[in-house]
């Protein structure tokens, strides 16, 4: 197994406003405890991102001032992510960067930044801000856990990935939390939301690894601390509340 | 003054202070809240009668600073002060009330008061305010205050409603950003450019673009977090020359200040962050007109408040630290790694509202210092989100093996100790907000046992 999967994490200069470091060292930890090679890029503001090098990219969350310079950089190349996506490519878009995915994000002045448009998706801003821990059953992952804080309701016609089970959600109304289209997973989920959720890290680097052509096994890994952090959660902050 | 609502507060404020502390128990925020809720208008009526207010603001350093200026204040006149960091209105109310007398009269006419940077544009107008101090501006508590930029805008907003002096760190952007947009006077305090290091880790920085065009900041160096020499390559925005210049020497800070003669102070305080606390409250000492001896006596009467590098002689010996925010956690764990020799680490982490709800902040920190450079033999992860702690560190590098989780606080200080007892080891305790006071209580407890009957160990929770 000489290939090497390689991973972009984008703007982290820009957007990392909910720790979103946390998904990239879990993703490439995870990779080196079954031994996979892996290589992560942070790609820095105002760079374009060349999409056919990597197997896998992360878009993070910014301030509202901050999510719209990234999106002047992405609208760039949008035909170029159009194609990307279509053609599989694993992303993992949290918060700001999920709002990116769609076409526009209205701000509290009205004023609409738009997305790439990969998906039909759209993010209005409202009062209050929907803050708070979060759980949602996913089909992927078993329950899926963490904290939100967005201003944004987001509302799409796609398969959300999850529903939920305590917190807000996409937009605190139709009971769906995040998006997930062939391999993008868009959530207003932090916490960041990798380390806590081990079958949904798993589910991506699955992903990517496919994508990649890497013909690797996923062997199970000792999760213990994970599951004892899962278990402390959903008994202090989310069944005891 | 003197209505019935107005005394009403005030007997109840005062009352539960007393009884309280007859409990010896913390009586630094419930006064004021009581208090309040008989009297809401009682921060103004109180405030009416002070001649002068100076607030200490920002993200990091605001107690350390607080303190540090109380102090020196304290020695040209009589002030009141919330010293214990007890920084929301019903704190800056509790303060008051500490000289209030029972017919509702302040008796001293200047507060030097920490201010809660979310709460500076409620109380702005009830205080005659006329010097502030903004330390810095970080990343902390997001889940509290939305974003960043509306911490910015909520100092903005607060300070808009005084006529008071600025006194701001030079080397953070988002100060600068701050004295920009006031339309009062600014002075600037900041360390002299050629201690700036070039950047050896990854560090969080959030003024690391120009808040005015969003160009990224250039710097010739930093000093710790985004603080540093920095400049817009694309616009007007620069690091101003600080009208208050600290330089290190040795455990002193010498300040030049214009033509001034070059004033050479012992500081009372360790850390990189410290330093920055007493520049900041030097000059503020300067703004209000202080000289060199009463500022140099202000220092040398100065106590660390609770939880900032503060031993306590537990056996072996503990010492505590708050921490709450990346960038003061990254300065707590720089300051542990730089003492010599194993350690025994206990972390307790809670997420309380006074905490910040949002624990992902662990991950910014620079936690891979615990198995990198810091030479911790065993840990303990303690609070409500222990085993979150205890996740982060194995993400970070650190052996499950040498880790245990204990969320009660009281257990957790026996599995420390014990370890550290074993290998005669020091134990760094770091906890969060809400763990802090019972922390103290805790270890206050553990050290009085040694010294009165090793054999005997009540309870202290």
């Amino acid at each position: 197994m000489s290939k090497t999967l390689r991973f972009a994490h984008l703007y982290p200069d820009l957007l990392n406003l909910y720790a979103d470091r946390g998904n990239i060292r879990t993703l490439v930890n995870r990779c080196r405890w079954r031994g996979v090679d892996v290589t992560v890029d942070e790609i820095p503001r105002g760079t374009s991102v060349d999409l056919d090098r990597y197997h896998f990219i992360l878009l993070g969350g910014g301030s509202d001032r901050e999510q719209e310079l990234v999106g002047e950089t992405l609208r760039a190349a949008k035909p170029e992510w159009k194609a990307a996506v279509e053609a599989g490519l694993p992303l993992l878009a949290v918060c700001g960067g999920y709002q990116l995915l769609g076409a526009f994000y209205q701000l509290p002045d009205g004023r609409k930044v738009p997305g790439l448009g990969l998906l039909d998706l759209v993010t209005v801003a409202e009062e209050p801000r929907l803050i708070g821990n979060i759980a949602i059953a996913t089909d992927l992952a078993g329950i899926v856990m963490g904290f939100e804080n967005h201003g944004g309701r987001t509302t799409h016609h796609h398969e959300p990935l999850g529903t939920v089970r305590k917190g807000h959600g996409n937009n605190g109304r139709d009971g769906q939390e995040g998006v997930l289209y062939k391999n993008v997973i868009g959530t207003y989920i932090h916490g960041p939301l990798l380390p806590k959720n081990p079958r949904l890290a798993d589910d991506v680097l699955a992903r990517a690894l496919e994508y990649a052509e890497i013909p690797a096994e996923l062997t199970p890994l000792d999760d213990t601390v994970e599951e004892m952090a899962r278990q402390a959660f959903m008994t202090r902050r989310i069944l005891a509340h | 003054m003197g209505s019935v609502a107005l005394l009403l507060g005030v007997w109840i404020g005062k009352l539960v202070a007393r009884i309280l502390k007859l409990a010896g128990r913390n009586a630094t925020s419930l006064p004021g809240k009581l208090a309040l809720r008989l009297s809401p208008r009682l921060l103004h009526r109180l405030g009416q009668q002070l001649e002068r207010c100076i607030v200490v603001t920002g993200t990091n350093g605001k107690t350390t600073t607080n303190r540090l200026l109380a102090a020196m204040l304290g020695k040209d006149m009589d002030i009141v002060s919330n010293r214990e960091g007890a920084n929301m209105e019903q704190g800056l109310v509790a303060a008051l009330l500490q000289r209030t007398s029972w017919f509702g009269r302040l008796q001293c006419k200047t507060a030097v008061l920490e201010v809660d940077e979310a709460t500076l544009p409620l109380v702005a107008r009830d205080l005659p305010i006329r010097v502030a101090v903004v330390t810095n501006v970080f990343r902390d508590q997001l889940d509290r205050y939305g974003e960043l930029d509306s911490t910015l805008q909520k100092l903005l907003k607060g300070l808009a409603q005084t006529q008071a002096t600025l006194v701001l760190n030079g080397d953070d952007p988002l100060a600068r950003h701050i004295g920009l947009h006031y339309a009062g006077h600014s002075l600037y305090y900041g360390l002299a450019a050629n201690e700036a290091q070039p950047l050896a880790r990854q560090q969080t920085r959030d003024g690391a673009f120009c808040l005015d065009c969003g160009h990224r900041l250039e710097y010739d160096g930093f000093f710790y977090g985004q603080l540093g020499i920095y400049h817009c390559p694309n616009c007007d925005f620069y690091r101003p020359q600080p009208e208050f210049e600290g330089v290190l020497a040795g455990r002193d800070l010498v300040l030049r200040q214009a033509t001034l003669p070059e004033q050479r102070f012992s500081l009372p305080v360790r850390g990189l962050f410290n330093i920055y606390n007493a520049l900041g409250a030097i000059a503020a000492a300067r703004v209000c007109g202080l000289e060199t001896r009463t500022i140099a006596a202000g220092l040398a009467d100065f106590t660390a408040p609770v939880g900032r590098m503060q031993p306590y002689p537990t056996s072996p010996e503990t010492i505590l630290n708050l921490i709450k925010n990346p960038t003061g956690c990254d300065g707590v764990l720089q300051s542990i790694s730089a003492e010599p020799g194993g350690k025994i680490l206990l972390i307790a982490i809670n997420d309380l509202a006074a905490d910040g709800r949002d624990v992902s902040w662990l991950w910014d920190a620079d936690f891979e210092l615990v198995p990198e450079e810091m030479n911790a033999v065993h840990v303990v992860l303690s609070g409500f989100r222990g085993e979150d702690m205890a996740l982060r560190l194995k993400y970070a590098g650190y052996p499950a093996q040498h880790m245990t989780v204990q969320p009660e606080l009281d257990a957790a200080v026996d599995a420390a100790l014990d370890q550290a007892r074993a290998l005669g080891l020091t134990v760094h305790v770091l906890v969060t907000y809400t763990a802090l006071y019972p922390m103290a209580g805790i270890l206050k407890g553990r050290s009085r046992i040694r010294v009165e009957n090793p054999a005997v160990r009540p309870s202290v929770s």
